[in-house]
């Protein structure tokens, strides 16, 4: 789950290896606000898998990669 | 998880923000009552259950967003320096303080340092972009590489 200076970059990088998935970093920051946003809560319960699927979908993170095991 | 572990498990969090490293089982002990031996236990109940990350010796390696050892993303808020496990935590460790916050790291590729400025958020420079190579599915059955 790496930072990179630009999808050119992301390809150099892979060496010709199987790509994962890119996104932009907004929504990265959008991903992780939902994720990590109740760290902190002092009723904090662990996130469900359903729960968390919700949020790769409603951020349109969909497909077999966004798949949660 | 039981009301024990939810409370181990949010004062290991609580006391990590508050050090700004890593707890001991001895002060998540002492701040609820519970022995060691029952810290480091309920730890590995926490540990398997995803709420956080143990290392060889059982001692706290990750309170997802935070990393209990330097890693490549250093992130600068609260006038403290933190260690996120990935790019995704970096973020999450500026939205778990509520703060602003500097990302610093390295393009895996160039080397080229990245010092990513995060306000109310959202990243000031929005030309970078954030590449996931283990499929969701996998991403638990090797955290650290992921």
């Amino acid at each position: 789950m790496l930072l990179f200076r630009s999808e050119d970059h992301v390809q150099a990088w892979l060496q010709g290896r199987d790509p994962g998935a890119t996104i932009p970093i907004a929504k990265l920051a959008e991903l992780a606000e939902a994720w990590w946003g109740d760290r902190l809560a002092p009723d904090w319960q662990p996130h469900t898998r359903e729960q968390n699927q919700a949020i790769l979908d409603r951020l349109g993170l969909t497909g077999l990669f966004w798949r949660l095991g | 998880m039981d009301h024990s572990d939810l409370e181990a498990r949010n004062v290991t969090y609580r006391r990590f923000v508050e050090l700004g490293r890593s707890p001991t089982a001895d002060e998540v002990g002492a701040a609820i009552g519970a022995d060691t031996k029952w810290v480091r236990a309920s730890w590995r109940r926490l540990h398997d259950a995803h709420a956080l990350v143990l290392d060889g010796n059982g001692d706290i390696r990750m309170a997802n967003p935070f990393s209990a050892v330097p890693t490549a993303y250093r992130v600068d808020a609260a006038g403290r320096p933190w260690f996120a496990n990935c790019a995704w935590d970096a973020f999450g460790i500026a939205v778990v303080l509520g703060r602003d916050a500097v990302i610093h790291t390295e393009c895996p590729d160039c080397a080229e340092p990245i010092d990513l400025s995060v306000r109310d958020r959202k990243p000031v420079d929005t030309s970078l972009v954030f590449h996931v190579l283990v499929p969701a599915a996998e991403w638990w059955a090797d955290i650290g590489y992921t």
